[in-house]
């Protein structure tokens, strides 16, 4: 593999820190490659946001710089490869229904009306919120409006999404349709999420942060079984991993 | 807080497009605050009525739409007949009922309920957030549509954070609390709180609009496509209008 | 303070129109010379759905209730966005509520906006140099109540000389003086109010009391 032609995302000692604040990220050195679902877990003010933001140039660093399909990331451009899903969906869906809300990406991106909408309804089928289209986004439900702000992302074709805690306040049934959509949604996916157990069924390597830095990195498996490591960065061997000595009865 | 258009069947007015139907409303409710004669304020009264059957809208939904604004009018209609004019009608001792202002009270009162209910009636054909982007297709300017469709967006997020809010305050004894500066106190918090609020939720609004590419291009507005029906019914609407305006300057020469 | 429609004549409600159209003219104008204008927009916007929330919450006067306009507030904290701000939600409120009118949002943008924007001006020239809570409350306080009364004098001035009934001088002094008077403790709540979320924003969030 031609590591560098498949790289995604660099990020070469990326330090940030918001103002009035003594530093958020530190020396972030970080590469992920095409193909692959990378999980990102930490305690809550670990810098996962953070990073995101700097990832897709909303955020400048104070020092290092950022990659981004090998093109640096300046924060002036529009860049449709990659694609963020908020954590909070009413943060990322603003506009009066469904369907335009699908469409702003796309529309942004110069298409023709006609290729605006087959990738509209495209994303909408994608995300099984094809009958939402024509509802106001108020009226969803959170699972609703999570599925939806996935098929905004959807619809620009990206090669590159970052889901940002995606089954925060999700019930049981929208949280499986989601562990199936991730993987196929895009080349590459980055997840952060506090739901252990989702990110080793969906991803092939894990990164732990801990006050903005990365701590270690590897198979989801062998970090999140480590119950010390996690546990002194505020975090728990997940359930799955735990040995049973007594067999669940079914 | 909601946006919300009744289910009905659909009537022309719903299948007008939705910028012949703002133009139409507007030439018609101008119209109508230029009327005084009484002739004329009958027929505007009928063609409301008419325009109502027309909508398919519940009368229900209409009477409760025009109760809150309706109390506001009732009280200068009350007043005027009793401190405006010359020619006195009835004589009640301390107050005596006038012909002119008894006039003008009929006059407003005509006014107000054919123009509001003009209003109720075509603007809650489509939703509220489809006029504005009618607005914009006919030139409103880009800052204030796209303020207007992000304020129409968040009104209900933002009205059910004041609940959750009120709720909370309430669970803490709000209704029990001292009155005074106490009070006024713990409703100016609750102000800040709701800005505070709004203005951090804006930051992650402006992020996710600029990552979806808003400021590069101008986004392209939502396509209206006009038809022969749409020409006709403004045209009716001009008609009226016209007539209207002009049978009262003719009528007042 | 909102004209409801069918009481002003025609040439009113259109001159209305046309000195709220300049006022948003000017107003986009210096919007547009700033550096990004379309990074302001969802602030203003998320703000005028916080005013137009935070107008609906009560505030108890026995023996009933009133709600705030908190056009002051809105002056200090949007500058330039006050007046499409105001015409927006006078807009939604004619729509959702009957609040207000459609042929007098015009009349009504002039009635709240311009004291809305005077407001602005009161707040920032007051306290420039000038940061702490103290300054802060008094002219918040000053900008709120001022709002207040200067809307009420407009409201009162077109709506008493503009009826379409002949009330006479006398009748029509009487009636300007009860609307004004009626409405100076209005103004004094909203002054307090005003000056309270005011020192309230300057301890949780400066930013916000910067404006847009």
């Amino acid at each position: 593999m031609n590591v560098e032609s498949s790289s995604v995302l660099e990020a070469e000692d990326v330090s940030f820190a918001y103002p009035g604040n003594g530093g958020t990220l530190h020396d972030i050195n970080l590469s992920i490659y095409s193909g692959e679902k990378v999980g990102i877990i930490g305690p809550n003010g670990a810098g996962k946001t953070t990073f995101f933001l700097l990832a897709c140039g909303i955020l400048r660093p104070v020092s290092g710089g950022v990659r981004l399909f090998q093109k640096p990331v300046t924060g002036r451009e529009f860049n449709p490869q990659a694609a963020l899903v908020f954590q909070r969906p009413d943060d990322q869906l603003f506009c009066p229904t469904v369907y335009e809300d699908v469409a702003f990406g796309p529309q942004n991106m110069g298409l023709d009306a006609k290729e605006v909408d087959r990738r509209t309804w495209e994303a909408l089928k994608g995300v099984d919120a094809a009958s939402l289209a024509e509802r106001p986004v108020h009226h969803l439900s959170e699972g609703e409006k999570k599925m939806v702000s996935i098929a905004t992302a959807l619809a620009m074709h990206p090669g590159l999404i970052i889901y940002d805690e995606p089954s925060a306040a999700l019930d049981i049934r929208t949280r499986r349709r989601l562990i199936n959509l991730m993987p196929g949604s895009a080349e590459t996916i980055i997840v952060a999420s506090h739901d252990l157990e989702l990110i080793l069924e969906v991803c092939t390597r894990v990164i732990l942060m801990d006050q903005g830095r990365i701590i270690t990195q590897g198979d989801p498996a062998v970090i999140m079984g480590d119950a010390d490591l996690m546990q002194a960065h505020g975090q728990e061997k997940p359930h799955s991993l735990i040995p049973h000595y007594y067999q669940h009865q079914h | 807080m909601s946006c919300n258009v009744p289910q009905t069947k659909t009537s022309v007015l719903h299948r007008m497009d939705p910028r012949f139907r703002l133009v139409g409303l507007f030439v018609l409710i101008f119209a109508y605050s230029f009327v005084s004669d009484f002739r004329l304020l009958g027929a505007m009264l009928i063609f409301t009525l008419m325009l109502f059957f027309i909508s398919g809208l519940p009368a229900r939904f209409i009477v409760q739409k025009l109760k809150l604004p309706s109390l506001i009018i009732l009280v200068l209609v009350l007043i005027l007949p009793f401190v405006s004019g010359q020619n006195t009608l009835l004589d009640l001792g301390f107050i005596s009922l006038k012909q002119e202002g008894l006039h003008a009270s009929g006059v407003i009162a005509a006014r107000f309920l054919c123009i509001i209910t003009t209003v109720m009636i075509v603007l809650h054909t489509a939703p509220l957030l489809t006029h504005v982007q009618a607005m914009r297709a006919m030139g409103l300017p880009w800052i204030m549509a796209d303020m207007a469709l992000l304020t129409g967006r968040y009104l209900e997020v933002l009205g059910c954070d004041l609940g959750r809010m009120q709720t909370a305050m309430r669970l803490r004894g709000l209704n029990a609390s001292r009155p005074g500066l106490y009070m006024l106190r713990t409703r100016a918090w609750l102000c800040g709180s709701l800005l505070v609020r709004g203005l951090e939720r804006a930051d992650w609004v402006y992020r996710a609009m600029r990552l979806r590419g808003y400021g590069q291009n101008r986004t392209a507005t939502l396509q209206f496509r006009a038809t022969a029906l749409d020409m006709a019914v403004l045209s009716a609407a001009l008609l009226a209008a016209g007539t209207v305006m002009g049978l009262e300057i003719w009528f007042g020469l | 303070m909102h004209i409801p429609d069918g009481i002003l004549p025609l040439p009113l409600t259109l001159g209305g129109y046309a000195a709220c159209a300049a006022a948003v003219f000017f107003c986009l104008h210096r919007i547009k010379k700033r550096p990004e204008p379309a990074a302001d927009i969802p602030k203003a916007a998320l703000l005028t759905s916080a005013f137009f929330v935070a107008s609906l919450i009560h505030i108890p006067v026995p023996p009933a209730s009133v709600h705030l306009m908190l056009s002051g507030l809105l002056g200090v904290l949007l500058g330039f966005f006050a007046i499409p701000a105001i015409l927006i939600g006078l807009f939604f409120q004619a729509v959702m509520f009957g609040h207000g009118g459609l042929t007098t949002l015009g009349i009504n943008g002039v009635i709240i906006g311009f004291p809305a924007m005077a407001a602005h001006y009161i707040f920032r020239f007051g306290t420039r140099g000038k940061h702490g809570p103290k300054p802060t409350a008094t002219f918040a306080f000053l900008a709120g109540a001022l709002a207040i009364m200067l809307s009420v004098l407009l409201f009162a001035l077109l709506l008493v000389t503009a009826v379409p009934a002949d009330m006479g001088a006398a009748v029509e002094k009487t009636a300007m003086l009860v609307i004004i008077a009626a409405h100076v403790p209005l103004a004094l709540v909203e002054g307090v109010i005003t000056a309270m979320t005011a020192t309230f924003l300057l301890r949780v969030s400066p930013r916000v009391l910067h404006g847009v």
